[in-house]
């Protein structure tokens, strides 16, 4: 399989706009013409070998080293093929995608797979805040696919988000869910205080006890079955959905009642050992 | 979210039956509100002033400003989100148990008092100030207020108005949005204005250290803003244009003295309703204005080569 390899050779001093890479692009590409695209520093329009060393051509797996937290939108809105990065990457990694798969070893700034409608994300280090949010001002975020953070994240995760699935194992911040019009929110290590505040519908499942607003009701505890399908579609992606009744059930809040909402929030807990 | 749902201060006096202060001590930082709009002032609607209007002040203590409001309701401190919210669910008749409010600092009872009153009002106004915009929660607390106004006017005419405060905020955010479309938070770095607060926001930015450069007017990060962005501006090129020697001129490379707006450099001056009012200077300055700098500034690089050989791109799918 060939591959287009960048290393990063000098790092930016200010943020480094390089939204030219992203597979789609990268596919139809010859070596010289990868070399001299644009990227933005700032303001200046420099070529890309200006920052990074290329190896490889007309690929649609990228692979990137080095520690790119100021290197914003990669991967943006692509279609297809994979990118992976060794190191941190900045912000706006995988906005707008539609389809393929980025793994980050490293961690990823603000707005992860914000606005994306399909593909996967895998942050194998930490994320930072709105992952699969709307962007200011707009109506929806996320609205199909997957986003996987090993580590913790930031507010605001799932911002609006429409559709699609959001698993963070690590622990989040406020507001997670926050306007929440759809799709699903897996918290692995629970959050901080307002989750899931004006949330319309969705659903969010907390595997660890969460504070929850004041608008949300208690309405009763379920093992739900489409928790097991769930589990059975995430196991691949590595992650399990905890759902033996033998051991504990999910308690299933209601809300958010100022909107007035239909979300759900379950939080799993273990039954008490006897 | 809502928008913003304001009017002039001039309505308020006019009109305003029932006013909310909310996370403000006008009394104390903004000591001609009460008299000049909001309490004291007579109007062909509110013929008897004062006994005419309801005032309610939100607060988590008990400050000067509450003397003067008909009714103090101290909330917990970090819980403004979570009343605001509770009220959004309570004008919408749906059940928030008392133990539920109880979080808040406040009981049931009253805020079903609280919300009967603002749908009797004829006209609600409600003026937010620091103590909701810049705690935990910050631009969310703001807009739950926002919102709460917003969805008020299915009973009543409600609006609501940021305190602002320091000199001509709000003429920098009017200016920014008139000339581009967005308030603040804005990056023209592709030719064209974006904005995202959180990324192109000043305090950001210099947290992040994502600038090489910093030119500032007539403000002092270096009292306010958090010690990484401090660090940063001590380690940039930092000009600031500025009458007085401030804590960011002690860390900057260059600093200009200029003419104090208002007192001795003519100008506008936006009030916090964003009325411009002209400023006519009492006193001649040897120093020139902030505008006159900034001028001869643009008008010497204008001489310099143009370095932007190509019209930079627009981002691809962007919205």
């Amino acid at each position: 399989m060939s591959e287009v390899i960048l290393r990063l050779k000098q790092d930016p001093v200010v943020t480094l706009e390089a939204e030219v890479i992203t597979p789609d692009k990268f596919a139809e590409m010859s070596h010289e013409q990868i070399c001299e695209s644009i990227v933005y520093h700032g303001k200046r329009q420099l070529r890309l070998d200006e920052f990074f060393e290329v190896e490889g051509e007309k690929s649609e797996h990228i692979v990137l080293h080095g520690d790119m937290h100021r290197v914003r939108h990669l991967g943006r809105a692509m279609t297809m093929g994979s990118l992976t990065a060794h190191g941190d990457v900045g912000m706006h990694l995988g906005a707008h995608m539609k389809g393929g798969e980025i793994c980050i070893r490293g961690n990823a700034g603000d707005w992860v797979g914000a606005e994306m409608s399909g593909g996967k994300i895998h942050v194998r280090g930490e994320a930072g805040q709105q992952v699969g949010a709307a962007y200011r001002g707009s109506l929806a975020g996320m609205k199909g696919g997957i986003i996987i953070v090993d580590g913790s994240a930031g507010i605001e995760v799932g911002m609006r988000m429409k559709r699609g699935t959001i698993f963070i194992r690590g622990s989040v911040k406020d507001f997670a869910g926050l306007q929440m019009i759809g799709g699903t929110i897996i918290l692995g290590e629970g959050a901080e205080i307002r989750t899931g505040a004006w949330m319309q519908r969705g659903t969010i499942i907390s595997l660890k006890p969460i504070d929850l607003m004041p608008t949300f009701g208690e309405s009763g505890v379920m093992n739900p079955t489409f928790i097991s399908v769930y589990s059975n579609l995430l196991k691949p992606h590595g992650c399990e959905l905890p759902n033996d009744q033998n051991l504990g059930c999910y308690r299933r809040f209601s809300g958010d009642r100022s909107v007035p909402g239909k979300g759900e929030i379950l939080i799993w807990q273990e039954h008490a050992l006897n | 979210m809502g928008g913003k749902v304001t009017c002039t201060l001039g309505e308020v006096k006019n009109r305003a039956d029932f006013i909310v202060y909310w996370g403000g001590n006008p009394a104390e930082c903004h000591p001609r509100h009460f008299t000049k709009y909001t309490l004291m002032q007579k109007s062909k609607f509110l013929p008897r002033g004062r006994k005419d209007r309801t005032v309610v002040l939100v607060d988590i203590r008990e400050t000067k400003s509450a003397k003067a409001a008909d009714h103090f309701l101290q909330v917990r401190p970090g819980k403004d989100f979570e009343l605001l919210t509770i009220l959004r669910a309570l004008i919408k008749d749906q059940k928030v148990s008392e133990e539920q409010v109880a979080e808040t600092g406040l009981s049931l009872e009253v805020l079903k008092d609280l919300i009967e009153k603002m749908k009797a009002a004829k006209f609600g106004v409600m003026f937010f100030g620091m103590g909701l915009s810049m705690t935990r929660g910050k631009h969310m607390n703001a807009a739950a207020l926002l919102t709460l106004a917003a969805e008020m006017n299915a009973f009543t005419k409600f609006v609501a108005m940021p305190m602002r405060g320091h000199g001509n905020v709000t003429g920098a955010d009017v200016i920014m949005r008139w000339q581009t479309g967005y308030p603040f938070g804005i990056s023209l770095n592709r030719g064209y204005p974006r904005y995202n607060p959180g990324e192109f926001s000043t305090v950001d930015v210099l947290v992040r250290g994502d600038t090489d450069c910093a030119f500032i007017i007539g403000a002092d990060p270096g009292a306010t803003m958090p010690k990484p962005a401090i660090d940063h501006l001590a380690k940039v090129p930092t000009i600031v244009l500025d009458p007085h020697v401030t804590h960011t001129s002690r860390l900057s490379r260059v600093h200009i003295t200029t003419a104090p707006a208002g007192i001795a450099a003519p100008g506008t001056g936006y009030r916090m309703d964003e009325v411009p009012m002209p400023l006519k200077p009492a006193l001649q300055s040897p120093y020139p204005s902030d505008e006159e700098v900034v001028r001869r500034i643009r008008e010497t690089i204008a001489l310099r080569p143009d370095w932007m050989t190509n019209q930079p791109q627009m981002i691809e799918a962007q919205i």
